[in-house]
């Protein structure tokens, strides 16, 4: 597995006049769990569409374990791929759902899909559309899992869940993952959902990649700086300014350190995930940054 | 993807091979007596004939009329109810997202789809049409009107290409306007303008129709004239009919030996003449009329005209649900 999972070049997908996904650049390695953050709207379906292949991109390349999403029954087989709202056949019984996974998948684990049905206690005589919220969700997975893809991804899993459900899903999903040699894509509106189960991730915003990374890296390399008024003004190269409050006296900055060595300024700390994923949000819709004040207080 | 396509459609297919069942064993039925009727009436007859036969046409005729209709029908309810929801159904429940992240290209998800469900509508349709072309046989033989539009395009070929037509018509307006409910009803209209237009405008002009001078006297041997009027405006022919052919003109204007058309006034002139009945008057004015028809030889040429024209539309469709549908619908 040394194909990244997802390559994207100046990746741009309009509809209309409307920009759904801005000149994204990315580069996720093998392997990984990640997560898409950012809030509705940001493109983060459209992007999960375009590696789906369910949508062609308006610019840009994208490339899907090294090739492009569906570009044959072969590539199909490699993804598995989880709908927003886990759309299926409300007609058709849980059975028939397995059976439509067998036949139309050339790698289907029947096992897999018999074992998970019988835990997460599905009926197999029960029509799909009579399935509760959640049950359509584990549903989907399984359809999804069963044929044994090389990525799985997962567009808002647990949108349509509770709070509850929510954190039951993301554990059973974390837990049966890590049994099978995948990388998963996983998109949320919410950090909360992705950070304890992802390693690496992906922050959109008003269409645009405002960072990317492994979230170890991801939050070493970002720095809240302090200092006197002033004094922060030129950074070493490589360091950029996410975030800026200046008072009378002192300036805090919200930086990003680029250079991969250690960032050496005075009264630099690290911030938090969150704190650096609501910078990063709040800098894309062009509005003043509450987490600078807030942490320090 | 066979076995989805056919758990998906074995409800609505069922049902209707159901209904397709009843009107098959009527038609069965309906063969027996037509051909009961006929031997008695026509095959054994001894006295009276004319009217025996008559009595045998007026006996069958609505009837085969009305399953004609239903079978011109029948098409475009396939279209609205099979076609356009087969594709824009999962459009709207967003189970195209599931589907198509099967280990299935769209391509040939929409192939088999179309193979099947398309496939088993001509077979409904085509059985209907070939059940119901040799029911009526002998009602046909005996009328030999068979390029009345509402018989022409309920028998033999015509409803096999309307089929396959009605289905496409569907399932690409479906593709286009992403709403059930509208795309059935677009494709209802759609489609009965189709025929409408094919057997007013286009069908006629299938072949150079023949034009042919006929004079009063042999008036009543080549065809026969339904009904003819005479007064201030002119004298005319109304419906003419020539044995299994079929005439385009409705109106016949009827001239005289020297070229100008008859009228009123010549009635007059017989008359003091002293031919007193109008069929006199015109034998003695030497009279003619032009009549424009498609000979009765020429049935099977249009009906494969009528397919391949259909086939011809069908194909264009196809092309479009093939160019739109894999390049992602969102």
């Amino acid at each position: 597995m040394t194909t990244p999972v997802l390559t994207t070049h100046l990746l741009t997908k309009r509809y209309g006049t409307q920009s759904a996904l801005t000149e994204a650049t990315l580069d996720i390695p093998a392997g990984r769990i990640v997560g898409l953050v950012g809030p509705n709207g940001a493109g983060k379906s459209t992007l999960l569409a375009l590696a789906a292949g369910l949508v062609r991109p308006t610019s840009g390349t994208i490339e899907v374990l090294g090739r492009r999403p569906a570009a044959d029954a072969a590539q199909l087989a490699r993804v598995g791929f989880v709908a927003q709202d886990t759309p299926v056949y409300a007609g058709l019984s849980v059975a028939d759902h397995l059976t439509l996974g067998e036949k139309l998948n050339p790698h289907w684990d029947k096992q897999l899909a018999r074992q998970r049905v019988e835990q997460v206690g599905l009926d197999p005589k029960k029509k799909a559309g009579r399935l509760s919220g959640g049950q359509k969700a584990q549903l989907a997975l399984t359809l999804a899992a069963a044929k044994r893809p090389e990525l799985l991804v997962f567009d808002e899993p647990v949108a349509a869940l509770d709070p509850l459900a929510r954190r039951a899903f993301l554990q059973n999903l974390m837990e049966f993952v890590a049994d099978m040699d995948v990388s998963v894509i996983l998109s949320s509106h919410l950090l909360g959902d992705v950070e304890r189960v992802c390693d690496h991730l992906v922050v959109l915003a008003e269409s645009r990649v405002q960072v990317a990374g492994d979230i170890d890296d991801l939050t070493g390399a970002h720095h809240r700086v302090v200092g006197p008024r002033g004094t922060l003004d030129a950074l070493p190269e490589g360091v950029d300014v996410i975030a800026a409050d200046h008072t009378d006296r002192q300036t805090t900055l919200i930086v990003h350190n680029t250079t991969g060595r250690p960032l050496d300024l005075p009264g630099a700390e690290t911030v938090g995930l969150e704190d650096m994923v609501l910078t990063y949000l709040h800098r894309a819709e062009g509005i003043g940054v509450p987490t600078l004040q807030e942490t320090r207080s | 993807m066979i076995w989805l396509t056919w758990r998906q459609m074995r409800a609505q297919t069922l049902w209707t091979a159901g209904v397709l069942a009843a009107i098959g064993a009527y038609l069965l039925y309906l063969a027996a007596a037509v051909r009961e009727s006929y031997r008695v009436n026509v095959t054994e007859c001894t006295t009276a004939c004319d009217e025996a036969a008559h009595l045998f046409g007026d006996e069958f005729g609505s009837g085969l009329l009305m399953l004609g209709l239903l079978l011109l029908a029948g098409p475009a309810l396939i279209g609205a109810f099979w076609g356009a929801p087969l594709i824009t159904r999962e459009l709207e429940t967003g189970t195209h997202r599931l589907v198509w992240n099967q280990s299935v290209t769209r391509t040939r998800w929409l192939a088999v789809k179309l193979v099947i469900v398309g496939g088993v509508s001509v077979l409904f349709t085509g059985t209907l049409s070939l059940l119901l072309t040799w029911a009526a046989g002998p009602y046909d033989k005996l009328v030999d009107s068979r390029f009345e539009p509402l018989t022409f395009a309920a028998r033999d070929l015509a409803p096999f290409g309307y089929a396959i037509l009605a289905f496409t018509l569907g399932l690409v307006i479906g593709v286009l306007v992403r709403k059930t409910l509208a795309a059935m009803a677009l494709t209802l209209v759609a489609f009965v303008v189709f025929q409408l237009l094919m057997a007013n405008v286009l069908r006629p002009h299938f072949t150079e129709p023949v034009t042919e001078t006929i004079t009063w006297a042999d008036a009543n041997t080549v065809g026969q004239i339904d009904a003819f009027g005479i007064g201030s405006e002119g004298a005319g022919i109304q419906e003419y009919q020539i044995q299994g052919a079929w005439v385009l003109d409705d109106l016949i204007t009827v001239y005289k030996g020297d070229g100008t058309a008859f009228d009123e006034s010549d009635l007059d002139t017989c008359d003091a003449q002293g031919a007193t009945t109008p069929d006199e008057c015109l034998r003695a004015m030497d009279a003619t009329f032009d009549v424009t028809y498609h000979p009765a030889d020429r049935y099977w040429t249009f009906q494969w005209i009528e397919l391949g024209g259909a086939l011809a539309l069908s194909a264009v469709l196809l092309g479009v649900a093939f160019w739109r549908i894999p390049r992602g619908i969102n």
